[in-house]
């Protein structure tokens, strides 16, 4: 079984954090991966930093654009990944923009997932139809589960569609909003969560945009199987270093 | 050419002929036919073939109620039903939230030994496909074929059906008239009758027998090299889509579902065709460049986008977009720029309708184009600097892109060239189409010919390009060229000639050519012109690219302001930078003493002026 799937039937709340791929400094990958995990993070979203990052804020359009100067790739990012499963256990996804894995070649980015012990894609641009007709079959193949986002905007119907594509978890965006784009919910979003949470969905929801604190994180698994931390997480290496990965963890646990 | 099986009928019989992988399936649903079909279910059926429902004067809720039962991707309309009819049905079906892609309507007509063609015209627009059967005593499945030579006359574009009584004998006349002219816009063969161990109930192995037969004619897809506009899927060939997060498909799809609909509506034409007359100032002239004619000797025509209120083509799209704006009840218009040419002509609409405005400009575009900062502004725009990545146009993009995925609902974003998500390259495609509208008749008045021998225009996303070849697309005697910006040089590493540098990928939401690294990391481009400065390609001129449909040339700084003076000395028209590289293609392209070339004078040089003085010393 998927590292995802296992994990989801664990009976708690679930935090995930990701960061950004070669930030802040080149080699802090795989440091960091081993760091979240060591404190009691479930689960990790490895950026993998793009020029144009559409749907992100500014806290990680800016980590991006400096892990891009410092000689972030694909290439790169693999092989820094190589022996990672020889030190962590908790499931991990690759979260990036669809052009970096076309180039590298959508089946060769999936079969080299696979080696390395990725378990999952988080595309936010390769909408759900397009992976449907095109590229479900390559990803089912080499055993990868790709999430897909909704928002408060999208429509019951749809919902149900990629429910039905998922098999993993669906990953909730708090509002409409780029990454890190705001601070705490309000009615209008906790009426929102329990609205899908009435949907009877087949995939667990985990809950993303947004949450940067004890209490935000608290509030969304209120309504959700898990939250999501990323602008906030990258915020505080920014300031503070990856040597207070345990400080921020234990900040949003405790 | 594609293939259609129709007249299915059996659950069974269903299945295995899907396994042929036929394009289309037909079910006919009209009680008359000894084939109406009439189980509850369609078998599930592989994806790619697209089911289509054949009807005889049906009503449309009779229609629709069969679409939405068995998921049609498609129509076949074989009775009386006018082209009315069609768009009501196309309407219909828009509305429904079960609808992925705009229905195919195929709309049949009947040809013995001749065909008055004129009876297609009225279907031109409504109709996405015609079919041609035999006529006979029934509505169809007649059993004989008819006279294919009626076809040399086809006087449309439209890619049709070829139908009635086509069997396993007629592979070798599908042959050779696959390779005669007729055949040319011959989109798929239609088979049925000649098929059946009874109506309805297909023979497979003569089926099989038949595909491979034909294999050759059948894989050759051709209409995707021979159609240019963008198909259902919004796809243009291989380029376009829409590659878009999902927090942006709520906005995306409201305007696909709706801006054919909205553009058809006679309301909305009379209110476009009035502020294009009345504000813009069009029809723009045609204009006869006599002493640039002489110059290089053969017939040069400019087509003045230039004398447009604010200065460039630009506003065509403008207009358009605010008016569907209204329509889908957006207050609130973001829009992004590069020169500031587009933020201007958004800002023009915005204050003329009273609509909040906000630009998103690139730090380092701002500082360039100081004046048209302060256009917008005096225009009651706001202009919000992308300091985001390389601060240029292509992060401006990013920004409105941002703002539009943080206000879901009032806003509407006005994109300024052929880019984007789909629908995006064909709704501004259509907007400015009005420029070659324009070319056709002005040409007929001055040289008795619709046609000309070029469509020249420069490329930026290729909005103004665009809409200068769009009627002129499927005419195949007609060149299309297709002008870039080679910046300091193709192998300068300062250039921004997409054709020649870029590889296929994704940029704002299309598939498209685009310049980036081996990693997929999108490259800041380099030209003189800000307008041309992007590093991508609209979707439809990566298609022109890819076929060879247009010849792409590339222009180097140097050559495009030595040809913007000369026009200046030899015209008394001081030309856009941008426009100027078109105009520098006579220096390398020869053409014929009596070619007709028709060039988009996409914008006038005030606002480059500082880039003159400094350029020329003047
Ligand atoms: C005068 C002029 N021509 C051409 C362009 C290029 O845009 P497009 O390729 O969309 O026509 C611009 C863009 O700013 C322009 O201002």
């Amino acid at each position: 079984m998927n590292r995802i799937n296992k994990k989801l039937k664990e009976d708690k709340k679930l935090l995930s954090i990701y960061f950004t791929a070669g930030y802040p400094k080149i080699n802090d990958t795989v440091s960091i991966i081993q760091n979240l995990e060591k404190n009691g993070v479930d689960m990790i979203e490895i950026g993998l930093p793009f020029s144009d990052p559409l749907a992100d804020g500014p806290t990680i359009q800016d980590s991006s654009t400096k892990a891009l100067k410092n000689g972030m790739t694909t290439e790169v990012l693999f092989n820094q990944l190589q022996d990672i499963r020889k030190t962590v256990n908790i499931p991990l996804i690759i979260m990036g923009y669809f052009n970096p894995m076309l180039q590298y070649g959508v089946e060769a980015f999936c079969k080299k997932c696979q080696e390395i012990g990725i378990d999952g894609l988080i595309i936010p641009d390769l909408p759900v139809d397009v992976y449907h007709e095109e590229y479900q079959t390559i990803f089912e193949k080499y055993g990868l589960i790709n999430v897909f986002l909704i928002t408060p905007q999208t429509s019951d119907k749809r919902i149900h569609y990629i429910d039905s594509i998922s098999n993993g978890f669906i990953y909730m965006v708090s509002s409409a909003s780029t990454t890190g784009a705001q601070s705490g919910f309000g009615k209008e979003q906790t009426s929102y969560f329990e609205r899908i949470g009435k949907m009877n969905l087949k995939n667990p929801q985990i809950i993303g945009f947004g949450i940067s604190n004890n209490e935000t994180f608290t509030q969304a698994t209120q309504y959700a199987k898990g939250a999501i931390i990323g602008s906030a997480f990258v915020k505080h290496i920014t300031n503070k270093g990856i040597n207070s990965i345990k400080e921020f963890v234990n900040s949003i646990l405790n | 050419m594609r293939l259609k099986v129709c007249g299915m009928k059996y659950q069974e019989n269903i299945e295995q002929v899907a396994t042929l992988q036929p394009d289309y399936l037909g079910f006919i649903f009209y009680e008359n036919s000894a084939r109406n079909f009439d189980s509850k279910n369609i078998p599930k059926v592989n994806k790619s073939i697209k089911k289509t429902g054949v009807f005889v004067d049906a009503s449309i809720d009779f229609v629709i109620e069969k679409i939405n039962n068995h998921n049609l991707q498609a129509v076949q309309l074989h009775g009386k039903e006018s082209p009315e009819n069609c768009n009501d049905l196309k309407h219909r079906h828009a509305e429904l939230d079960s609808a992925p892609y705009p229905l195919e309507i195929i709309k049949v007509f009947s040809i013995k030994d001749e065909f008055d063609f004129s009876v297609l015209k009225p279907y031109e627009k409504s109709a996405d496909y015609f079919l041609f059967d035999t006529k006979g005593k029934l509505p169809g499945g007649n059993g004989y074929t008819f006279n294919w030579n009626v076809l040399n006359n086809y006087p449309s574009t439209k890619p049709y059906f070829l139908s009635g009584g086509i069997g396993i004998n007629e592979i070798e006349d599908i042959k050779r008239f696959a390779k005669n002219k007729a055949s040319k816009y011959c989109y798929a063969l239609d088979v049925n009758s000649k098929f059946e161990i009874e109506p309805g109930l297909k023979n497979i192995s003569i089926l099989k027998e038949f595909k491979k037969n034909l294999s050759e004619v059948l894989e050759n897809k051709k209409e995707k090299a021979m159609n240019y506009n963008v198909n259902e899927k919004g796809y243009y060939g291989e380029f376009g889509g829409a590659f878009i997060p999902e927090m942006l498909y709520p906005n995306v799809e409201e305007l696909r579902q709706n801006y054919l609909k909205v553009m058809d509506e006679p309301e909305f034409k009379k209110e476009f065709d009035k502020l294009l007359k009345d504000y813009v100032g069009r029809p723009s002239p045609l204009y006869f460049a006599k002493r640039l004619s002489e110059k290089y000797n053969t017939k040069i025509y400019l087509k003045r986008e230039d004398l447009n209120h604010t200065g460039a083509h630009k506003i065509n799209n403008t207009i358009g977009q605010i008016l569907m704006a209204q329509r889908l009840g957006k207050t609130r218009i973001i829009a992004e720029t590069g020169a500031g040419q587009h933020g201007v002509a958004t800002a023009t609409v915005c204050a003329l309708m009273g609509l909040e405005c906000i630009v998103y400009m690139g730090e380092i575009d701002i500082a360039r184009q100081a004046p048209n900062v302060a256009r917008m502004k005096m225009l009651g725009a706001k202009v919000v600097p992308a300091l985001s990545g390389s601060r240029t146009l292509k992060d401006a993009t990013n920004e409105a892109i941002r703002d539009w995925i943080n206000n879901p609902v009032n806003t509407h974003y006005i994109i300024g060239s052929a880019i984007g998500p789909h629908p995006y390259p064909d709704m501004v495609t259509r907007f400015q189409s009005v420029i070659s509208e324009e070319i056709k008749w002005q040409l007929k008045e001055q040289e008795g010919r619709e046609n000309p021998d070029y469509v020249v225009a420069c490329i930026g996303g290729g909005s103004n390009a665009a809409g200068t070849y769009y009627h002129y697309l499927h005419e195949p005697d007609v060149g299309i060229v297709a002008v870039e910006a080679a910046g300091l040089g193709i192998d300068s590493g300062e250039s921004a000639a997409t054709s020649v540098l870029g590889k296929e990928g994704i940029i704002h939401g299309c598939k498209t050519l685009l310049m980036q690294t081996t990693d997929g990391q999108i490259t800041e481009p380099y030209s003189i012109s800000a307008g041309l400065d992007y590093p991508g390609v609209g979707p439809m001129h990566a298609h022109l690219s890819k076929t060879g449909r247009a010849e792409f040339m590339s222009i180097t700084d140097s050559d495009a302001m030595e040809a913007g003076l000369e026009l200046s000395k030899l015209e008394g028209i001081i030309p856009a930078i941008e426009t100027s590289h078109a105009l520098a293609i006579f220096k390398h392209k020869t053409f014929k003493p009596d070619d007709v070339v028709v060039m988009s004078l996409s914008g006038r040089g005030d606002k480059d002026l500082q880039n003159y003085i400094e350029y020329f010393k003047i």
